[in-house]
């Protein structure tokens, strides 16, 4: 009841704030340039579409809107006391957590939801030519929709994790770069390092390679740019050179990413409740 | 037989008022110390407290007296470092919620929501105590209906508080938390928070606020406690305040210039002095001490004005908190004095 009211309230505060959608029009803007420049193409292929969505999105884009929507949800109203008003209520710290991941995750869905219309209907006008695989792409709208949820969960408990409004943007920066920028892009990630020490202990790498391929799934991003095998044509996947074989492990098939993904969701809120549930809010 | 069920009645009756003389606020060697160690800070030391129902209670101290750390640690916005606290008979630790469902809040200084109408606020906060509410009835008893449907980021001070008052009325609760409830406000806000809270107290709701400004705190409580740098001075009903500091009285001179060696203290019946550049103040033990006061004074320069008040709980502030919300304090002044004459 509680966690529902402070959604309510919430979700009609933010909504209005012009900051959050400005990274969710970005997104738009990206996915009509993409729709585009299959127009350009003799042959327009909505897969590649998808791919360049979720390299764009998946690295930058969602974890920007998810973050930009979300990172103040709870340490804004530390810093400016607001939350003795949200607390003054009879309201649990439970439910302001929970609330606000309702209310933000709504924000950004809502956003994203609105986006893939747009850019949907754009497509129509500018590439009639190319079909679309529309369960392929429900599928991916609701994987990427997921990859959000579990951002806004981050954010949400660093919000609640922190005190102010400056560690709040440090814990979100921070975690971007280290789980997303550091461990699925740069050259130092630990799939690499993890590669460095089986060299260094005499092992070949190719033999452990459904481990490095778990190792980088363990990020949100890794979860979901590994998740492919869900909407992507094998067709498409095996062009790209990351098809894979029916005989891999269950923990880097497509649907566990989806439980990885979960994970994200869960685990933070947790931790964030954790800290926020004792916090000293004088 | 009779007689059996008019014992009876009257038995009843004597455990139905005892009901209502519930207490509304106990605290039980409340004590919060932050840090630890030669860093440490004691802001609250060991502090007895108890609100009765219907009361309405003067919490008075200077700025960083403890105030807010205590109503902090009635709502469970911190834990305390040592003893124990009930509100309208449940812990604060334990069933806050339960004390918060019951209880409208003012914060100090919070900031409203600006993205949300006034309005907003109030069905919000109905929201979360599940009780329905008329906004516009509420908002007008507040005096800013007509701000309704604007959102609170563009109010004033002013209003932003008129409207957390809203807010904390909603429910019509038993038990009303005002951490500063008058700041921000104008004298004319001030006066109507201060009818707001007696139409409160008489409806039955038991009011417990905070305030560093004496005369708030005299105008309409039936009871309050002095907190200074975490110790409760004293707890007490106005009355008894004023009788127990023996109806002691001031009197302010505007001199042309101040001796240095004025010597005011020896005269009879004169019980603190405080001098600052261009005026003498002294407060006297009787009232017939402020006449000898102006001789006197009137035989070692020249007098140009007198302003004579009573100002016993004013005195008694001073006493106990080192505060003076009129004039600095005498070991100040005397060290200023010598400059005055140059």
């Amino acid at each position: 009841m509680s966690t529902l009211a402070i959604a309510k309230r919430d979700f009609l505060d933010v909504r209005r704030a012009k900051l959050v959608w400005a990274p969710v029009a970005l997104y738009t803007a990206f996915m009509l340039l993409f729709f585009w420049g299959q127009s350009t193409s003799s042959e327009p292929n909505f897969y590649a579409v998808m791919w360049s969505l979720l390299g764009l999105g998946g690295a930058l884009v969602v974890p920007l809107i998810a973050l930009v929507a979300a990172y103040l949800s709870i340490a804004g109203e530390r810093e400016s006391g607001r939350i003795k008003f949200t607390l003054g209520a009879p309201v649990d710290r439970s439910s302001v957590i929970l609330g606000k991941l309702l209310a933000r995750g709504g924000v950004v869905l809502v956003g994203l939801v609105v986006s893939f219309v747009i850019g949907t209907a754009a497509a129509q006008v500018l590439v009639p030519q190319m079909s679309f695989e529309y369960g392929d792409y429900a599928v991916f709208i609701a994987v990427t929709l997921l990859y959000a949820l579990a951002y806004v969960s981050v954010a949400v408990a660093i919000s609640a994790a922190a005190a102010t409004r400056s560690r709040a943007m440090a814990g979100g920066i921070g975690f971007f770069f280290l789980f997303n920028i550091v461990w699925n892009f740069l050259p130092v990630s630990p799939t690499q390092m993890l590669e460095f020490l089986l060299n260094e202990l005499g092992r070949d790498p190719a033999n452990y390679e459904n481990l490095l391929e778990l190792v980088f799934s363990i990020s949100p991003t890794g979860a979901y740019l590994n998740s492919t095998k869900l909407f992507m044509s094998d067709q498409f996947l095996e062009m790209v050179e990351t098809a894979n074989s029916a005989g891999d492990p269950f923990y880097i098939q497509g649907w566990f990413m989806l439980v990885i993904l979960a994970a994200w969701v869960v685990v933070p809120l947790a931790l964030g409740y954790w800290r926020f549930g004792n916090a000293q809010l004088g | 037989m009779r007689y059996h069920i008019i014992q009876y009645i009257k038995t009843y009756d004597r455990l139905g008022s005892l009901s209502k003389q519930m207490t509304a606020i106990q605290t039980d060697g409340l004590t919060k110390q932050y840090g630890s160690g030669d860093g440490a800070i004691l802001a609250l030391d060991d502090l007895n407290l108890t609100v009765e129902d219907g009361e309405v209670f003067g919490f008075l101290g200077p700025n960083g007296a403890g105030k807010s750390t205590t109503i902090n640690i009635l709502l469970d916005f911190i834990d305390p470092t040592a003893g124990r606290a009930e509100v309208l008979g449940h812990d604060v630790r334990t069933e806050s919620k339960a004390i918060r469902a019951r209880t409208g809040v003012l914060p100090e200084g919070a900031e409203v929501f600006e993205r949300l109408t006034a309005r907003e606020h109030i069905e919000w906060m109905a929201d979360t105590k599940s009780v329905s509410t008329d906004p516009d009835r509420l908002l007008e008893t507040v005096g800013i209906a007509d701000a309704a449907d604007r959102k609170a980021g563009g109010f004033s001070k002013g209003m932003q508080q008129r409207l957390a008052l809203g807010m904390a009325l909603v429910g019509d609760p038993d038990l009303l938390l005002l951490d500063e409830p008058s700041s921000g406000l104008d004298p004319t806000g001030m006066r109507e928070m201060r009818e707001l809270i007696r139409e409160q107290a008489e409806s039955g709701t038991t009011v417990f606020f905070s305030s560093h400004i004496l005369s708030e705190v005299e105008a309409v409580c039936d009871r309050v406690a002095i907190l200074n740098a975490g110790e409760l001075m004293i707890e007490d009903t106005i009355e008894n305040l004023r009788d127990s500091n023996g109806g002691a009285t001031s009197i302010e001179l505007d001199v042309t210039s101040v001796p240095s060696d004025l010597g005011l203290q020896s005269v009879d019946g004169v019980r603190d002095v405080a001098v600052s550049d261009g005026t003498v103040r002294a407060v006297c033990s009787t009232p017939t001490a402020k006449v000898d006061v102006v001789k006197y004074v009137d035989g070692r320069t020249t007098v140009t004005d007198i302003i004579a008040e009573d100002t016993s709980l004013e005195e008694l502030f001073q006493r106990y908190t080192g505060h003076n919300p009129r004039t600095e304090s005498h070991e100040e002044t005397a060290a200023e004095a010598p400059e005055a004459t140059v």
